[in-house]
């Protein structure tokens, strides 16, 4: 029962790349979980988005810096007189098992991808239709003018059709394997040679590849190690080269080592606190059993007032984490620099308002968070718990594993929650189509709304932000937005949290703020 | 005989059962599939599909009914996770649990019974008493700090062992084997260790206590008194002896440290069937659990049946019972 693969046509590809390279480098990294599946459409997760995005590729790829920049796709325009896009393809780029790439994989991807077997086909819930023009010209129509589509695209990646075809893998698996679980036939810079699932994935250069490598590798070899002391000894030891994450608490032992470094960044994730906007009840209070008081703004702007970030920052994250003032930080496209302030720690006014309310001596209530979802996220939520008490609000807190949290959630089973966001378009309008429009699973808009905030304006304002082509205009609306969420208090946004990876001295790799990790970006000196 | 073993057999399949039932009431509250299987952006619709295609929605009975009816026909079906086969992903960790276990198994006993003879012929010297605070100190530090603390001083600060994982691997007829090569053999070194420890302190006080008990029976002073050699007496005449409640102890521990490599496993990235456990709790993989927790029954059963038949082969009054 042999499980690995072999590929020859790829370690042939490897050796002619060997030779011409100076030097020969092997590089060996690790992370927590290994990507579930080698198909890019079968799971929408970072771990395997980030691995896949080493092997295969879509129209448009995302720079170090988040940018959008051109990859299978040389350049796009607007569609004139009808809403979408016209991507021209790149010509005289080949899969990894040497078939020539062109429109109709693109249309067949976009099939497979918007597949109800798919778990990628929201990224398409704005196109109506996909026209090949011709072998490298293909338009994707929208419903209306979608100014992010391209960017909202940067992971979706292209398959070769008679590949997926003649090996059975037309759709994803999606309660059995199939071929495109465990095979890969990208245009990305890398190939996998080998693969064990858990265990360890090596991936080699596809020679052939259509861009200049800037990296240096001759073999990658990744194996996922769950067990945080076990990964940071790996790396210690030098029997991998590299490791993200690295609990917080490590740093200072991987920087007072000699040949070691850690690589510090924002994420994109902001972690707040959220409300059940439309209980009747709280369900987990002691003393206010017939309402919830939390309906009432001013009772959810104490709640913000009595939040000390800078405490919490010092304590906890060793000076690492930014404050938040609204759902996104602020290298985020539509980021409102008009609302920037976030409500100050102020426990004196938290008091104020929370007698203005009618509980001038607080209440009892039920906070959820998780313990293994977000960086120290059960420290954060006993310090929270702490520092609303000083106010009046006594919170019970529970914490639990992530598995079953977002079902509890969803069960309305909380008065208060903790909640990470990051915006996979990397655009305002991610937060605000998940987290503050109004539940409509019709519509498939508010789905992570747990509490269901509801505010007309911000209903209305959402579409017009996703079609507006005007940045100003756009920008103005989103001010507008941001301003009322921030007025009622929608959620309580406390901070960014950071990206921490540790990397030998001899390595150099780019951290991008989505986290994903490119090999193609790695130097080994 | 015959008979014997095929009702063991017989009874293991219940176990088996009693088992699968247990775990399976248990899965409802380990958490959702479905939210680990779908990333935020999945719309509550496709949530809800993908909810009922895998039956989630069925009512427990018949979801258990369905998952021993799949498992009687030898379809272990399919991971939730990676969307393999069951079967073959448990199949393919078995070799790294067992030659795991095996090692930590021949740790214990070569070291543990004449460690054990030892301290019980000299209960009172230097030596015995230094092995006796040693091995307590031992079962004291739970498994994962014992583990983390060898690899910190051997893999880490000495550099002379590998940190992580089974290294250098030969498949010899689908079996993936440590046993080898070097590089395998090294990396077997500190997680036997850590999972060893254990039952060698436990192999070394059983034997101890029970020579003790033996020297002073009647037998042995006779054979004393006729002049016996001193290494045929303690060897063959009380240290057969003891054997009976040794096995029975180690073969029960065994299972245990097939089932509950967990912790070892974990801490050295051993890719085992208790690693495998462990990724499957975290994404709620039920497929995976379930079979896992089968397979682990049927260990306990295979050992135990093992166990009984060894006291046949080491207690001659045994046989001679049998025959009658």
């Amino acid at each position: 029962m042999s499980h690995y693969l072999k590929k020859s046509f790829v370690l042939g590809g490897a050796l002619s790349l060997a030779a011409l390279s100076v030097q020969a480098e092997s590089f060996n990294w690790a992370s927590k979980t290994d990507p579930q599946t080698m198909d890019p459409h079968a799971v929408n997760s970072t771990p395997v988005l980030s691995f896949l995005n080493n092997i295969y590729e879509g129209l448009v790829r995302r720079a170090p810096d988040m940018s959008i920049e051109p990859s299978l796709a040389t350049s796009w325009e607007p569609l004139e007189g009808e809403n979408g896009w016209r991507f021209n393809l790149r010509e005289g780029v080949t899969f990894q098992d040497g078939a020539a790439f062109t429109s109709e994989d693109v249309m067949f991807s976009y099939e497979r991808a918007s597949s109800e077997a798919a778990d990628t086909r929201s990224w398409f819930s704005p196109v109506t239709d996909v026209r090949i023009v011709d072998d490298y010209t293909i338009e994707f129509l929208t419903n209306s003018p979608n100014p992010l589509f391209p960017s909202s695209i940067a992971n979706f990646m292209i398959l070769d059709s008679d590949w997926a075809k003649s090996n059975d893998a037309v759709l994803p698996a999606k309660d059995s394997e199939n071929f495109a679980t465990l095979n890969v036939n990208g245009t990305g810079p890398f190939t996998v040679a080998s693969r064990d699932p858990g265990v360890k994935t090596v991936l080699v250069p596809h020679a052939e590849w259509w861009d200049t490598p800037t990296h240096n590798i001759t073999e990658a070899t990744f194996t996922p190690i769950g067990n945080s002391a076990t990964g940071l000894a790996a790396l210690l030891s030098g029997d991998i080269d590299f490791i993200e994450p690295i609990p917080l608490q490590d740093v200072e032992q991987v920087e007072s080592r000699d040949g070691f470094r850690v690589i510090e960044g924002e994420e994109t994730r902001v972690i707040m606190f959220g409300f059940g906007h439309e209980h009747d009840t709280l369900l987990y209070s002691n003393d206010v059993t017939d309402t919830n008081p939390f309906t009432d703004p001013r009772v959810r702007l104490a709640a913000a007032h009595a939040i000390d970030i800078a405490s919490i920052d010092r304590v906890l994250f060793r000076g690492k984490i930014e404050a938040a003032s609204q759902l996104v930080p602020a290298n985020i496209s539509g980021y409102s620099e008009a609302n920037q302030d976030r409500p100050a720690y102020d426990p004196e006014r938290a008091k104020e308002l929370l007698a203005e309310a009618g509980y001038p001596d607080g209440f009892s209530f039920g906070l959820k968070c998780t313990n293994d979802r977000y960086i120290n996220d059960e420290a954060l939520c006993r310090a929270a718990a702490s520092m609303f008490a000083a106010v009046g609000l006594d919170a019970q807190l529970s914490t639990g594993p992530v598995r079953d949290y977002w079902e509890q959630l969803r069960a309305d089973d909380f008065d208060m929650y903790l909640l990470g966001w990051s915006p996979g378009t990397f655009d305002i309008e991610h937060p605000v189509r998940f987290l503050l429009h109004t539940q409509d699973d019709e519509a498939k808009l508010g789905s992570w709304n747990f509490g269901n905030y509801s505010n007309a304006r911000v209903d209305e304002l959402l579409p017009l932000i996703l079609k507006e082509l005007d940045p100003a205009a756009r920008q103005d609306m989103i001010d507008e937005l941001v301003k009322i969420t921030q007025d009622e208090v929608a959620y309580i946004p406390l901070y960014t949290q950071p990206l921490i990876w540790a990397v030998k001295d001899n390595i150099d790799v780019t951290q991008r703020a989505d986290n994903f990790f490119m090999l193609r970006w790695v130097t080994v000196n | 005989m015959v008979f014997f073993l095929t009702k063991r057999l017989i009874q293991s399949v219940f176990v088996m059962l009693a088992v699968a039932f247990l775990a399976f009431s248990l899965f409802r509250y380990v958490g959702d599939p479905v939210s680990q299987m779908t990333g935020v952006e999945t719309s509550v619709e496709d949530r809800e599909r993908l909810r009922e295609d895998l039956g989630l929605n069925d009512p427990f009975v018949y979801q258990f009914v369905r998952f021993t009816g799949d498992l009687l026909k030898g379809d272990f079906g399919y991971s939730y996770r990676t969307r393999q086969p069951v079967a073959e992903m448990i199949a393919s960790r078995i070799p790294a649990t067992l030659e795991l276990g095996l090692v930590a198994l021949m740790i214990s006993l070569l070291v543990g019974i004449p460690a054990g003879v030892y301290t019980a012929l000299r209960p009172r010297g230097f030596a015995t008493q230094t092995i006796l605070m040693l091995t307590l100190v031992g079962v004291s530090i739970p498994t994962f700090v014992i583990g983390i603390m060898l690899i910190f001083f051997f893999g880490v600060q000495l550099g002379w062992l590998p940190t992580f994982g089974r290294g250098g691997t030969v498949s010899v007829g689908g079996w993936e084997t440590s046993f080898l090569t070097i590089d395998g053999w090294r990396s077997l070194i500190l997680p036997a260790l850590t999972l060893g420890v254990y039952q060698l302190t436990l192999t070394m006080r059983l034997v101890r206590a029970e020579m003790m008990d033996v020297m002073q029976s009647d037998y042995i002073r006779f054979a004393t008194a006729r002049g016996v050699p001193m290494g045929r007496m303690y060897f063959r005449h009380a240290l057969s002896n003891t054997m009976v409640p040794v096995i029975t102890i180690i073969g029960l521990q065994f299972g245990g440290v097939i089932a509950f490599s967990i912790v070892t496993e974990s801490v050295f990235q051993w890719p085992g069937m208790g690693l495998l456990f462990l990724e499957s709790i975290r994404f709620v993989d039920i497929p995976v659990m379930g079979v896992y927790l089968v397979v682990i029954a049927f260990f306990f059963v295979l050992v135990n049946l093992i166990v009984d038949l060894l006291y046949v082969l080491i207690d001659p009054r045994l046989r001679i019972s049998d025959v009658s």
